[in-house]
């Protein structure tokens, strides 16, 4: 599991990809989200999981993508699953249905993958969200991994104290896996308030809208992708809506 | 690199081999991303043998320990808990026989009561209603924890946490005992206690083994020491060879014991007192 989760957390990294603007990538990332939405296309739907793709393998990125992968995989067939047995005579909806599912979780995993928090901030910062709302958000995914390692003492402990949790029919295990939440929840408790205390102490709110030294700024590499996305993403929603494509 | 054992024997020549409760024989471990956490560590530990692990955050202390229990396994190399191969074991089996008190009490306490988190781990060895119920009340008398039987875990402060979690190991009489890091955040008398403790264990024919960065901690207690260094055993021997030897504390980045370098001031031949009580003596002789 702890396999799995990893493939959702941020890595640092020197590629092209990661060296473009937040912004841009997000830009990326909300152009296939919005043409997978719209288009109707398996043709269409396949060639945006390739774009995908191609970019997870510029950013260097297969290994981690391909965990967080095995989740949205088995997810995407259920989806197609379900959709085919509640409607056999239309398995080109549910194939699309299942693809466009995949192409819309991958393309965000890709964006939070190569996002660092600080990124993020400087993101939602640009959207104008409210500031609070922007340190909850970001300490939250900032914090992902440390309570992972939390889980993963918190298991050692239980463990050691005679646990099997992989013992047992699926109410029995669902039992065994108070031992390890009731902890965890107290532990991000108390991790939390020390964090405000600490935040307090160092006068967080006595600027309402604090200003940062340095803006994001956009280099010439940015402006090419932007506009590149810009006509990809006109030409999706052009081809999903008025053209007819398998 | 080859570990320096200090007044000890070969491993493998060593009749120790034969009583050894531990054995460790040419451990490997990797974690999942990696990063190697233990290269080629060897040792025996016998019978109510006190052994303590010394070395610096992030010198492999508490990857080792954890193999001890079956927590982790070897990536190479074969750990024997009283003989039995801990990779055909599970955690479950041998946690009946090795009892690891964490560092962090808040990880481990998520009970109603301070008697069911004792209930706990006696359950889920199977005791009997009657044992259980013997053991808890010794449990609650022995640390004092009467007072708190029926309130929340949650509720105690951090010094009663740390005394819940001994109490909560030692209910089902360990034959190990394992103390990762007991000093860290407990004040003077708590010290006192857990020192009280860990000699009544040894008493009791029982294996203490703590793992700490506390050097004056242990160097009243004159345990075994095994001194870690970036994954490897960097000495191996009595707390008077390893916590003197200054250059293998400086390269496993642990300061010497204060009455170490006292009685070295001093110009004092071995062995170097073990407390205040005893340097009062041989300065006023």
């Amino acid at each position: 599991m702890q396999w799995i989760a990893s493939g959702f957390l941020f890595v640092r990294g020197n590629t092209v990809y990661h060296r473009l603007d937040p912004r841009v990538r997000l830009s990326i990332t909300l152009s296939i989200f919005t043409v997978s939405l719209l288009s109707h296309s398996i043709i269409l739907l396949l060639l945006l999981v390739s774009m995908i793709l191609a970019i997870v393998y510029v950013a260097k990125t297969f290994h981690r993508f391909a965990r967080s992968m095995i989740l949205t995989a088995a997810i995407s067939l259920v989806a197609f699953g379900l959709n085919y047995y509640l409607k056999p005579t239309a398995p080109h909806d549910a194939i699309v249905f299942g693809v466009r599912l995949f192409a819309v979780i991958s393309s965000t995993s890709l964006f939070f993958l190569t996002t660092t928090p600080d990124e993020l901030e400087q993101v939602m910062k640009w959207l104008r969200l409210p500031h609070d709302f922007v340190m909850i958000f970001v300490i939250a995914i900032r914090f992902v991994p440390v309570l992972m390692l939390d889980a993963l003492q918190i298991m050692d402990a239980q463990r050691s104290r005679g646990l099997e949790f992989d013992k047992g029919n699926f109410a029995r295990r669902l039992k065994n896996s108070i031992p390890i939440i009731v902890p965890l929840i107290a532990v991000a408790l108390n991790r939390s308030l020390d964090l405000a205390e600490a935040m307090d102490s160092r006068a967080y709110g006595a600027t309402k809208r604090p200003t940062s030294l340095y803006g994001p700024v956009l280099s010439n590499t940015d402006y090419a992708v932007v506009t590149v996305v810009a006509v990809g993403l006109i030409l999706g929603i052009y081809v999903s809506i008025f053209v007819s494509l398998a | 690199m080859e570990a320096v054992r200090l007044g000890m024997e070969s491993i493998k020549s060593s009749p120790e081999v034969v009583h050894s409760v531990i054995s460790f024989e040419d451990v490997d471990y990797s974690h999942p991303n990696g990063t190697i956490a233990l290269r080629k560590v060897n040792f025996n530990i016998a019978r109510s043998e006190l052994v303590t692990i010394l070395g610096a955050n992030g010198a492999g202390k508490s990857t080792l320990v954890r193999h001890i229990n079956g927590l982790l396994k070897p990536t190479h190399g074969s750990v024997r808990v009283f003989g039995q191969d801990t990779k055909l074991s599970t955690p479950a089996f041998l946690s009946r026989k090795v009892g690891i008190v964490f560092q962090n009490p808040n990880n481990q306490l998520f009970a109603q009561s301070v008697t069911k988190e004792i209930e706990f781990a006696l359950k889920n060895f199977g005791f009997s209603d009657e044992l259980l119920k013997k053991r808890v009340d010794w449990a609650l008398d022995t640390f004092s924890l009467r007072e708190y039987a029926e309130r929340s875990p949650m509720e105690l402060s951090g010094g009663e946490k740390k005394r819940l979690c001994f109490a909560l190991v030692l209910s089902w009489d360990p034959e190990i005992l394992i103390l990762d890091e007991p000093t860290v955040g407990q004040d003077s008398e708590q010290k006192e206690k857990l020192d009280q403790i860990i000699r009544v264990l040894i008493s009791q024919k029982k294996n203490v083994i703590v793992v700490t960065h506390d050097v004056e901690f242990v160097w009243p207690l004159q345990p075994r020491t095994i001194l870690m260094s970036n994954g490897e055993i960097l000495a191996d021997g009595s707390s008077q060879d390893v916590l003197s030897d200054e250059m293998m504390l400086k390269r496993a980045s642990v300061i010497s014991p204060q009455l170490v370098d006292f009685a070295k001031k001093m110009d004092w031949s071995r062995p170097y007192p073990i407390d205040t009580g005893e340097a009062e003596r041989r300065i006023l002789s």
